[in-house]
């Protein structure tokens, strides 16, 4: 689903460079209604599925983006911002969709007691807050909502007052919803509106890249990893911010780096039967929709999503083929990634009752329990996997680049966890080239020698990787996986789906 | 289950019974960790998850060392190195007061296994004499991982309902959620008193607001000066004012001045200021520790 709003004109671009260099989505949608050939398209893969097949392949998936089919069927035209309040966010989706759920898919009695436990769970939630404003709460199975809401009270004052210095009484009622927040840590600590931030950011995207600007105190000798001259000594820079972990942070991030060779995930699909890049996209989306509605961390997003590849890439190796999983368990690993992924790293991980409820009743218990079991035991119980995700947030604040470029990474990263072909990239370097890419889209310049010292990769090492990412991007939008697209098109996120692509060539100039 | 035999249990951990066991090829002595797994339960618990994951990254002479992780349908048995004690039970054991030299290795060994979790992005939020073990060697090794977790850069959010209350820091106290390793470095610090004290705790509270007094009583209360950021920490609480009244002298008399300089920068309120693990074991007390401690490498 491709945004509806006409993507302005970027400023400082003339009309020639446009027409030439730069294809904005809605022209991307208008060419696409007229003359769809003439587009550059992407290189699909083989296994990509045309669309007429995919209503059929959805069936056959049972109900992996159940939730998304109702949100977008029945609104035709309107993009289906599902997000777009904190009051309206999940509330009117518990009401709306599950009944719809029954309808369509024919589900009985496991449905509708789910259905009576989300509406109670909403009951609980309205009471809960009678007397405050609303909160945004995440469509829950009942016993894990009360949990939830807890979380949402003791969550919310310190979310963001890494600072010592600044602090307003600005979160809870500035309407800013909090579900964001932990796509939104902020890259400067202290606490500003987002109008704020966004003209700030808007000032720091043109400065800081300037690496000649930062000075640097040449008589701390007490730092273990000093960089070489030109490159901004960023964790000299914070070492007085504890939260930075400055102390610690180049050692971690080289761990994680040497790390990544243990998870490498190869071309598994060739061993598996009856699972296509396409059901692996679908699957990925709805694990996105998933992370949203539970508001889980982006970490556990990534980190499940990486148990969904390496489960296939070694189990594929490993089990005879009739032990294989089958198109019909994917979803099962998809939730049972969720599940052991919030386990690892949710201060308050959603409840198993959670996972079955958004399967919509597909799985059991002991299936999913015995998921859980089979996953630890192929990946060997080691969840300290690399995620680009965290590269990304270290790439970005040591280029000090501003919140909606950092947020533009994230949607080029996020698009790409759908895309099988890009899997081998380990994900440092997606993360670098994930940031190369939103900084030359924002026409920011180009790689610094700071980038190239905390990244330690060269432009030319992350060119061909940002090129194939670019081509994600320029990808025709499908409607049955814009969850990602849809989600980065709310101002919360800068609304950084829009912003303008831009053409193979700018990315080598 | 055939391969080890039961000898006796050992004790409780954050989940599960520990049992003391021997491998029946090898005759080696290990420590298994049963967790049930109850059908109706929630799975894999986190606290478990957590500290297998961990420690099977986490490999250093002063760590506990998981060998092996065995699971059934009903139940995950974990299998660790065996060590003869932790030590609360060897404060228990002594008679009369602790060797000083004792009181510097352990330490050392304290602090050498945190900067190792530390760089490594963990955690442990539970430190204290109870998890720490120590075997017939006089090695110190980091136990029980059932609260530790893995950090990212920021740090984000945690629970504010971590570690024991004796060796909880300040911050914490005040509910900060948003914590680092300064956390652990804190409990580090009451160990450190502990140690030199042969086993009396520093700072034995009763609830939260016992606790902070007690602390202040000896360091003096915080304010906006000494600590920017203090009062507006979800729980804080104007405090009497206490002065910093009692050297740490008093408190620790066995310790040497240069062991009460490194106790200080420990025990130091804000978060921000407290030393972190690798710059405590660079700290003049530790100049003249022996080698051989300080060159055993993991």
């Amino acid at each position: 689903m491709a945004p509806t709003r006409l993507a302005s004109k970027p400023i400082g671009v003339t009309d020639n460079f446009i027409s030439h260099g730069i294809t904005t989505r809605s022209k991307q949608l208008a060419s696409l209604k007229t003359h769809k050939d003439n587009l550059k398209m992407p290189n699909k893969r083989k296994a990509d599925s045309p669309l007429k097949d995919v209503t059929a392949k959805r069936a056959a998936f049972g109900d992996i983006t159940n939730a998304y089919n109702k949100s977008c069927g029945a609104n035709d035209k309107v993009m289906p911002l599902k997000k777009v309040t904190v009051e309206s966010k999940m509330l009117p989706v518990v009401k709306s969709i599950k009944p719809q759920t029954t309808i369509l898919n024919g589900k009985t009695s496991k449905t509708k007691q789910l259905q009576r436990v989300a509406t109670n769970a909403l009951e609980t939630v309205q009471k809960h807050f009678a007397k405050d404003p609303p909160k945004p709460i995440a469509t829950r199975a009942q016993n894990g909502i009360l949990k939830n809401i807890e979380r949402k009270s003791i969550g919310k004052e310190n979310q963001n007052s890494s600072q010592n210095s600044t602090k307003s009484g600005r979160s809870d009622v500035s309407g800013e919803p909090s579900l964001y927040m932990t796509a939104l840590e902020n890259i400067s600590p202290s606490e500003v509106t987002k109008e704020e931030y966004k003209t700030i950011s808007d000032k720091l995207d043109k400065v800081n890249l300037d690496d000649s600007s930062n000075k640097l105190l040449d008589d701390e000798t007490d730092i273990p990893h000093k960089p070489p001259p030109g490159v901004v000594d960023f964790d000299l820079e914070n070492w007085n911010d504890p939260f930075q972990v400055s102390q610690y942070a180049m050692d971690i991030f080289n761990y994680l780096k040497s790390r990544e060779r243990l998870f490498l995930i190869d071309d598994y699909l060739v061993r598996m039967e009856g699972i296509t890049s396409w059901m692996r996209a679908l699957l990925v989306d709805w694990m996105v929709e998933v992370q949203e509605s539970f508001e889980l961390n982006h970490e556990t997003l990534y980190l499940a999503v990486k148990l969904v590849d390496l489960y296939m890439t070694r189990s594929s190796k490993t089990h005879p083929q009739q032990n294989r999983l089958t198109k019909e368990e994917l979803q099962l690993l998809g939730a049972s990634a969720l599940f052991i992924a919030s386990k690892f790293d949710e201060r308050i991980p959603p409840l198993v009752d959670d996972f079955l409820y958004i399967c919509d009743g597909a799985y059991t218990l002991s299936q999913l329990l015995k998921m859980e079991m089979n996953i630890l035991r192929v990946v060997d119980f080691d969840l300290g996997i690399p995620l680009s995700y965290r590269f990304l947030r270290r790439y970005a604040r040591c280029a000090r680049v501003s919140m909606p470029t950092l947020t533009l990474a994230r949607f080029v990263l996020e698009q790409c966890l759908l895309e099988y072909g890009l899997l081998e990239n380990s994900d440092s370097k997606m993360a670098a080239a994930a940031l190369y890419l939103a900084l030359r889209m924002k026409s920011l310049g180009h790689w610094t020698p700071t980038l190239q010292y905390y990244t330690g990769y060269s432009v030319k090492d992350i060119l061909p990787l940002a090129k194939a990412q670019n081509s994600v991007l320029h990808k025709k939008p499908k409607s049955a996986i814009s969850t990602v697209r849809n989600k980065y098109s709310h101002t919360i996120f800068f609304e950084v789906a829009k912003v303008p692509l831009i053409d193979d060539s700018v990315l080598s100039s | 289950m055939q391969k080890y035999e039961k000898l006796e249990k050992i004790g409780e951990g954050t989940y599960g019974t520990v049992f003391k066991a021997k491998n029946k090829e090898t005759h080696e002595i290990v420590a298994l960790k049963r967790v049930r797994l109850d059908d109706d339960d929630e799975g894999v618990p986190s606290s478990a998850l957590r500290e297998i994951c961990l420690l099977k990254e986490l490999k250093h002479k002063n760590i506990v060392r998981l060998y092996d992780v065995l699971h059934s349908e009903k139940k995950l048995t974990l299998v660790f190195e065996h060590c003869d004690q932790d030590l609360k039970k060897y404060f228990d054991s002594l008679n009369g007061e602790i060797d000083l030299d004792v009181v510097k290795s352990f330490m050392y060994q304290l602090l050498r296994g945190l900067a190792f979790c530390h760089s490594h992005n963990v955690l442990h939020r539970d430190l204290k004499p109870q998890n720490l073990l120590i075997n017939k060697n006089g090695e110190l090794k980091l136990a029980d991982f059932g609260l530790a977790r893995a950090f990212g850069i920021p740090v984000k959010c945690y629970s504010a309902e971590v570690v024991t209350l004796w060796y909880r820091p300040p911050d914490v106290l005040f509910g900060a959620k948003l914590y680092t390793t300064s956390i652990d470095m804190w409990s580090a610090g009451c160990i450190f008193a502990e140690l030199a004290n042969s086993g009396r705790p520093l700072f034995p509270g009763s609830d939260v607001d016992d606790q902070l007094k007690r602390i202040f009583k000896l360091l003096g209360t915080p304010n906006e000066d000494t600590w920017p950021g203090v009062t507006q920490l979800p729980d804080y609480k104007p405090l009497p004012v206490y002065q910093p009244s009692l050297g740490l002298a008093q408190v620790v008399p066995r310790l040497p001045a240069r062991g009460r300089d490194l106790l200080a920068r420990l025990l130091t309120c804000n978060p921000a200021l407290r030393m972190p693990a690798d710059d405590a074991m660079a700290h003049a007390y530790f100049h003249d520790l022996n080698p051989s401690v300080k060159n055993d490498r993991c």
